[in-house]
């Protein structure tokens, strides 16, 4: 145990997953205290499943033993004892999990029981990937997508859907990063959604062993860089690092010659992505989709696999398949309602959407001779004394979009570069005014229709951005409609 | 003696799922009546019998004087009309029709062509029918006032309007490449640009190219390209048909294997628990039931379902991948002493349809047994010899 004589030579190999970050580090309990007791007694489970115990292995008696002299003796002191067998300690967090209590007595018996030898790297990618599954808008998430270098030979049939070979991905990826920084990667799939999740953690440093000091910034959330990989489309999304975390991270640490704030780093993953999922004469690049949400749902509806990527806002209807039924349907199109259309039309393959009826669609199917449009806004327009043709104009602008499916925005920056109205001079503005404005909020569209509803905003004349129809969260308009640079 | 409390909490409770199923009973009842009486409406006696009683437009004044027809034509005849619109839906699959955007601005723009693609799935039942929504480019209002000349230019020699589309708006999953193909069916290499290029997001450089190149100055040289709307639309629905092809294909093999939900069906935690891509429920945990070919896992290792992977028990792994015409068109297996040629030639051999795949494994493990007890037998009766 000559650590301190070991040679420290910098290194291409990447963080070890078992590289074990002390359990004194305060931090720790910050990152454990972000789970709920339940997720952090399933985690537990997870950890002691038979076939993963053996990289999570927990602190035993045998092990005390061994390392009798260096902390025997405080053993009585602990409130823990030391278990000996790996069932025991299952049965410890069995017992607590019949039992009530908080979460801090889960994670002192993790931190300062079981796992006192240290918490390894892999499993505190675990835990901050289970705090994302269970708060799917915890992050920032930017949508970008993934082209093909060469468009010339874009003549072959297929989808430019590049394939992801989670081994090989990985070993490439680290080609590409390790010269730089040395990282530790985790990709695991999402459980909530259909989401391949990389979590990649950077350090500074390109030594094997951290430095003692260096023991806190292994545990530094601003150095960790999320990327999730959608099934089957040409998109991927990257965590940013939030402004607030970047400035913390700003003044470097002076020892560091390179770039290291968390804003470089992440800058460095993400060019490293599209280059390590490249094959021979299969190069791809990244182009930015000038969509960033918090919300993954929304990513996923937006720039997903699905249906609704280029169909949203008024075109929404379309998306949800909720204009005509199936032409098997006899009934006429107009007579039946948007909802029970997309219910029908998804129930093709679950054939259990009986058991999701509610008394709600009840009440509507009373009034189903009504025509289609007017339908859903009869009840609205009960209460709020909404005009009709108001709700009729709501109903065309915004289509399902926030009824039906929803890809809530938590925020909308748009640049309108409207000349001023005509009656000034074009020689007296010679430099055009821009208007920037930003919408933020839990979910920006549905709000301005809400405000279209009260009648704050005319639905009929408002430009087509304000319905949410690109599916982008930052906007350059000109008269109206989306200008790309593409366009001018 | 008065009822204890915990029985009036159940009886409170199965009152409540008995009148949620009775809800939903009438419901479907309901649901079943508009069924019947549309189908009946449009059904073939009485719209017959409909047509022969229609009032002519010239003694719209007899028509009065029949008031059970007067009251139901307006139903008979939407019927009627929507029958028709199935029927064109189901024959042709791509239908067209108009769609006006909501969004204010001039009617030129804002009319799109919009395209139906309906797809019927392996059930009988028809998928979420696909969208295309195209516009004509070039009749924009950024356009500047040089480019709306030459539009007007090119419009006065091709005879009546801007013919050139381009893909507004559409449903199309990214599985289907839409950019790719609109690029080679619908080139827009002569039309002004200026359109908003939300297809092709951004940072592309190609249009400005496009621009200077408007005005060829050898038009020989550069004949114009043209648009093939047909193609265009023909190509999309080959490749949404041959995609759901591929996955109901996928689909069948699992379930002609037999398809364990976890937590659902089963209570044995050992095996391979994955997510199926193809499933309806990409969160829940399935696994291949327990079968005589040894297969623990089979699914599509992407939505698009090209490849299909298997595990077997033995750790066997292959891969193989289905072709556009629905055949297994290549196979790769590897175990622990290397490739399986075998298997391999078994799953693209006979006549290679993805649907008989089971079946010549099957066929297969069959004859290998035997061989496997003949061999025994031989090496019994050789020691035996030998002996």
């Amino acid at each position: 145990m000559a650590r301190s004589k070991a040679i420290r030579a910098p290194t291409t190999a990447s963080l070890p997953s078992n590289l074990r970050i002390p359990s004194s580090t305060p931090s720790l309990v910050k990152t454990f205290g972000k789970l709920t007791r339940q997720a952090l007694l399933d985690l537990v489970f997870q950890w002691l499943e038979d076939a993963n115990v053996h990289h999570f292995p927990p602190y035993l008696q045998a092990n005390e033993g061994s390392k009798g002299e260096e902390e025997g003796d405080d053993d009585g002191l602990r409130p823990y004892p030391a278990e000996r067998t790996i069932n025991g300690v299952r049965n410890a967090y069995q017992e607590l999990q019949f039992r009530k209590g908080g979460k801090r007595e889960v994670i002192d018996r993790i931190l300062e029981g079981d796992w006192r030898h240290g918490i390894t790297l892999r499993q505190l990618a675990m835990v901050d990937l289970r705090y994302m599954d269970d708060h799917p808008s915890g992050l920032r998430w930017t949508a970008l997508e993934l082209a093909r270098i060469d468009n010339s030979s874009s003549n072959e049939s297929s989808a430019c859907i590049p394939r992801v070979h989670a081994s090989t991905f990985l070993s490439s990826l680290q080609q590409q990063i390790s010269p730089l920084v040395k990282a530790h990667y985790h990709l695991a799939r999402s459980t909530s959604l259909p989401l391949t999740v990389l979590r990649v953690f950077v350090t500074t440093s390109p030594y094997q062993i951290a430095p003692r000091q260096s023991v806190e910034s292994l545990t530094d959330s601003s150095r960790t860089i999320y990327v999730a990989f959608p099934d089957s489309c040409p998109f991927f999304y990257t965590s940013m690092a939030s402004p607030q975390t970047a400035s913390k991270a700003g003044p470097a640490p002076p020892n560091s010659l390179v770039a290291t704030d968390a804003r470089s780093l992440q800058r460095l993953v993400r060019d490293a992505i599209p280059k390590a999922l490249s094959l021979p004469h299969q190069r791809y690049t990244v182009k930015p989709t000038s969509l960033t949400a918090k919300s993954l749902e929304a990513l996923l509806a937006l720039r997903g696999p699905g249906r609704s990527n280029h169909a949203n806002g008024a075109f929404s209807i379309f998306a949800d398949a909720a204009l005509e039924g199936s032409p098997l349907d006899p009934r006429p199109s107009n007579t039946v309602s948007p909802e029970e259309h997309n219910r029908q039309s998804a129930s093709v393959h679950s054939k259990d959407s009986a058991g999701k009826e509610n008394t709600a669609t009840d009440a509507k199917d009373v009034t189903l001779e009504n025509k289609r449009a007017s339908k859903r806004s009869l009840d609205s327009s009960k209460e709020s004394g909404t005009s009709k043709k108001r709700t009729l104009a709501l109903q065309s602008r915004f289509g399902t979009s926030g009824t039906l499916s929803s890809a809530p925005l938590d925020r909308l920056d748009v640049r309108l570069l409207d000349a001023l109205p005509a009656d000034a001079k074009p020689t007296e503005h010679a430099q055009q005014p821009t208007v920037s404005l930003t919408f933020a909020g839990t979910d920006v569209i549905g709000g301005i229709r809400k405000l279209a509803e009260l009648g704050v905003i005319d639905a009929e004349r408002m430009p087509s951005w304000m319905t949410g129809e690109e599916g982008v969260s930052v906007v350059v308009v000109r008269e109206g409609r989306r200008v790309t640079k593409a366009g001018r | 003696m008065p009822p204890s409390p915990p029985n009036t909490e159940e009886e409170t409770e199965s009152l409540d799922s008995e009148i949620s199923t009775i809800r939903a009973e009438l419901k479907a009842l309901h649901h079943r009546r508009r069924i019947l009486t549309n189908s009946l409406l449009t059904s073939r006696p009485l719209q017959r019998l409909a047509k022969s009683h229609l009032p002519s437009p010239t003694t719209a004044t007899v028509a009065r004087t029949a008031p059970t027809w007067t009251d139901l034509s307006p139903l008979l005849h939407t019927s009627a009309r929507h029958a028709d619109l199935n029927h064109h839906r189901i024959a042709f699959a791509t239908t067209a029709f108009p769609f006006t955007d909501p969004a204010p601005g001039p009617s030129a723009v804002k009319d799109l062509l919009g395209v139906r693609i309906d797809i019927c799935a392996r059930d009988g039942a028809y998928v979420k029918p696909y969208y295309i929504l195209l516009r004509r480019v070039g009749l924009h209002t950024t356009t500047t006032a040089a480019e709306r000349q030459q539009q007007q230019q090119q419009t006065g020699g091709r005879g009546r309007g801007n013919r050139v589309l381009s893909v507004h708006r559409h449903t199309v999953p990214a599985v289907v490449d839409l950019g790719a193909l609109e690029r080679v069916y619908l080139p827009r290499g002569k039309a002004g640009d200026a359109a908003g290029e939300e297809e092709e997001g951004e940072g592309e450089g190609e249009p400005q190219h496009a621009k200077e190149e408007a005005a060829p100055r050898k038009p020989w040289k550069h004949p114009p390209l043209q648009q093939n709307l047909r193609g265009f639309l023909r190509e999309v629905r080959r490749q949404l048909v041959v995609w759901h092809v591929r996955c109901d294909g996928v689909r069948y093999l699992r379930e002609r294997l037999g398809v364990v939900r976890r937590g659902g069906d089963s209570d044995e935690a050992d095996g391979v628990w994955e997510r199926d891509v193809l499933a309806e429920d990409p969160t829940q945990e399935t696994k291949i039931a327990k079968n005589a070919l040894g297969i623990v896992a089979l699914g599509a290792t992407a939505r698009e379902a090209v490849y299909v992977r298997v595990e077997w028990e033995d750790g066997r792994v292959g891969r193989f991948k289905i072709s556009n015409a629905g055949l297994v068109e290549r196979a790769v297996v590897m175990g622990d002493h290397g490739r399986d040629k075998w298997m391999e030639a078994v799953m693209t051999g006979g006549n290679g349809r993805l649907e008989t795949l089971l079946d010549r494994l099957r066929k297969y493990a069959a004859e290998s047994k035997v061989s496997a007890a003949a061999s025994v037998e031989d090496g019994a009766s050789q020691t035996a010899s030998e002996a």
